[in-house]
């Protein structure tokens, strides 16, 4: 029988991986697709024991027992001391090889620096800190990457990072930190694209409650009636009065309305929410009810 | 190239901030348009949705008569030079600029023609075998330039691509854009914080603050005549001084009184602040470094608008000086001839150059001038 396509690509993977060439001779459909089977069992198990890649990833999901890291570690030519910083980049379409093809160009594999895969969208960048490495060098370096990605491969790209990576036992955790970095970060600081894993603020907070105490919460500051959503322009008014530190001159100069025009505005939601903003305390509740609304509103329709 | 068309622009994110709001611009073909504003104003934002790396929440994007809200990056037709670029370290220059085409599957041939026409353009032409590395922070800066220009786009999209030069090579290269613009005849949308660099690239200047549009004009209208208190104090280097003054009217004449000192202002001023019903009210006066004058000839023929003050510092920058005083406890700043014999601690004598002043409502900021 001749070859199908699909035997032939499962050839080619194999040789890809452990550099071997298989010759396939089969005569019915059934001894076809038990070659088939065997050379992907083969794959598979090399893949396993031998990629890099497929180490660190289920390292980062934590599916390698600790006793054994620093061994399969060493059989792959992976130091496993030394200080490293994780880069969890997504894109907003699925992964397409130009972003792949950047990144490796970007962090050529002589530097020690590993791409390793980690779903559909995401890629993690594990790249060795040099001593001389300051926390702005890493800022940029995630800045150096977005607008890389924006300028090469036209894709809308967000990144976190971990703090510094002293050996391979860290990878897991900072892989988990660096994953909670890039949820919260989309959730509550949306309009950025970098998100340092220790610069969360309270979105962290909120991010861990479970549902049910910020049902709570809601709840117990404005009863039955929770407020899905403000219109566009009351919106704009509360976020533009915070960010004046409730200066109600200030805001009402910005927003080029008359300082009255503001105050009815600001008692209209004191009506509708029972929280009069013009207030630290009730400003800060009513901050933080709209980063939990924000959060509950992903939580459901994520 | 191309033109473009943005109608009521907004740009709401998911947590509620508000970064664009009501954003109408028509774009020229082959303009140079430079967005300034301050850090945050929605300048970056607006060109980020231009590029289509961001959403647009309301209104109308478009290039070349097609709307372009849900069309994808890549089928935009353009190119973009960012701030924080990055060469390939390990590739050489040619293959640095022709990294994107290839990855484009774009046939060697096009390829190489196109490459040594962008480095012949850039000045880059000996320099093609080599690595980043060998490279000075303004040839980097060209090649990535040169990245953006193999593409052969409609429209370049530049996000401040020169604050990471330090501030020589930002000059040299001020002048290498500018010459780009002419060489390439393209649209070029140009983002920046710095109001020089804007004054001096753009045929066309978008001032923004807190996502809106202050103004869109020329740098010689922006400079000569700002529409708002803030555009005045962004554009100018030193910028503007803005003191309170009390509009007094009296039958044909209107002065101007800062705290002692009382301004006449030029029968050309005059009506507006009359007309305005502005008599007895407070406004903010502005002024231009270079139009308070300490030459004794202005000061002789100006006595009606003659301003006392002790100089506080005293600053020789080689072909000018700038005097810093207080006037009613307002800092001004004068741009002075280098041969002044004002020094720190000195009793001054100014003029102001009345027919140069601008005038602002107090209340809504706006000119009262214009």
């Amino acid at each position: 029988m001749d070859n199908t396509p699909e035997l032939d690509k499962a050839l080619s993977e194999l040789k890809k991986i452990t550099g071997m060439t298989l010759e396939v001779r089969t005569d019915t459909p059934e001894e076809l697709e038990n070659a088939m089977t065997q050379i992907r069992c083969l794959t598979l198990a090399y893949r396993e024991k031998y990629n890099k890649n497929h180490f660190l990833q289920s390292l980062m999901t934590d599916s390698i027992p600790a006793y054994d890291i620093f061994e399969r570690a060493a059989r792959l030519h992976i130091e496993p001391e030394a200080q490293r910083i994780l880069f969890l980049v997504e894109t907003r379409n699925t992964l397409d090889d130009a972003v792949i093809e950047i990144l490796k160009n970007l962090f050529p594999s002589q530097a020690k620096t590993y791409l390793v895969s980690m779903g559909e969208k995401s890629i993690v960048i594990l790249r060795p800190r040099k001593a001389s490495d300051t926390i702005e060098d890493i800022n940029q370096i995630a800045h150096m990457i977005v607008d890389t990605l924006n300028m090469e491969a036209l894709t809308h790209v967000q990144v976190a990072y971990s703090g510094s990576i002293c050996n391979l036992l860290e990878l897991p955790g900072a892989f988990k930190e660096t994953s909670l970095a890039l949820r919260v970060g989309k959730l509550f600081y949306s309009e950025q694209t970098v998100f340092p894993h220790n610069q969360l603020g309270i979105g962290r907070l909120i991010y861990q409650l479970p549902v049910s105490i910020c049902e709570n919460f809601l709840k117990e500051i404005f009863g039955s009636d929770i407020p899905n959503a403000f219109d566009e322009e009351t919106t704009a008014t509360i976020n533009k009065f915070f960010q004046n530190n409730l200066n109600i001159a200030e805001t009402s100069r910005q927003l080029h309305m008359h300082r009255n025009t503001l105050i009815y505005r600001l008692e209209q939601i004191e009506k509708r929410t029972g929280l009069d903003i013009r207030r630290f305390e009730d400003a800060m509740t009513f901050k933080i009810a709209t980063m939990v609304i924000n959060y509950l509103q992903t939580e459901r329709n994520p | 190239m191309a033109s473009l068309s943005l109608k009521g622009i907004q740009k709401v994110y998911p947590n509620g901030f508000q970064a664009v709001k009501d954003f109408n611009l028509d774009i020229d073909d082959r303009e140079f348009i430079i967005f300034v504003g301050p850090s945050g104003c929605g300048k970056s934002t607006t060109l980020r949705m231009i590029a289509g790396l961001e959403d647009i929440s309301g209104g109308t994007l478009e290039i070349d008569g097609k709307v372009m809200n849900d069309v994808e990056p890549k089928d935009r037709d353009i190119a973009m030079v960012f701030q924080n670029y990055a060469l390939y370290p390990h590739m050489t220059v040619f293959d640095n600029m022709a990294f994107g085409l290839k990855l484009r599957k774009v046939p060697k041939d096009e390829i190489d023609k196109k490459v040594r026409e962008a480095a012949r353009i850039l000045d880059l032409d000996k320099l093609l075998d080599r690595k980043p590395k060998a490279l000075s922070g303004g040839q980097r800066q060209r090649v990535a330039m040169g990245r953006a220009i193999v593409r052969n786009p409609k429209v370049f999209l530049m996000d401040e691509p020169l604050s990471n030069l330090d501030a020589k090579l930002r000059v040299q290269m001020r002048i290498e854009i500018s010459k780009l613009h002419e060489n390439l005849n393209a649209t070029i949308i140009y983002v920046t914080h710095d109001q020089t660099e804007a004054m001096t690239l753009g045929t066309r200047i978008v001032v923004m603050k807190d996502g809106i549009v202050q103004q869109v004009d020329t740098p010689q209208n922006l400079y000569n005549t700002p529409c708002n208190l803030f555009v005045a104090g962004f554009i100018g280097s030193p910028q503007m001084n803005f003191m309170d003054a009390v509009v007094n009217v009296a039958g044909n004449d209107v002065t101007l009184t800062v705290g002692e000192h009382v301004l006449k202002v030029p029968a050309s001023k005059k009506k507006y602040l009359i007309d305005g019903g502005y008599d007895k009210k407070t406004v903010v006066l502005g002024i231009r470094p270079e139009d308070v004058h300490d030459s004794e000839a202005f000061i002789a023929s100006s006595a009606d608008s003659v301003i006392k003050s002790k100089i506080k510092v005293y600053e020789l920058l080689g072909a000018e000086v700038y005097l810093y005083f207080d006037v009613e406890g307002t800092q001004m700043t004068a741009r002075v001839n280098p041969r002044t014999t004002l020094r720190t601690g000195d009793d001054a004598v100014f003029a102001l150059d009345m027919e140069k002043i601008h005038v602002f409502d107090k209340e809504t900021e706006l000119t009262i001038l214009n």
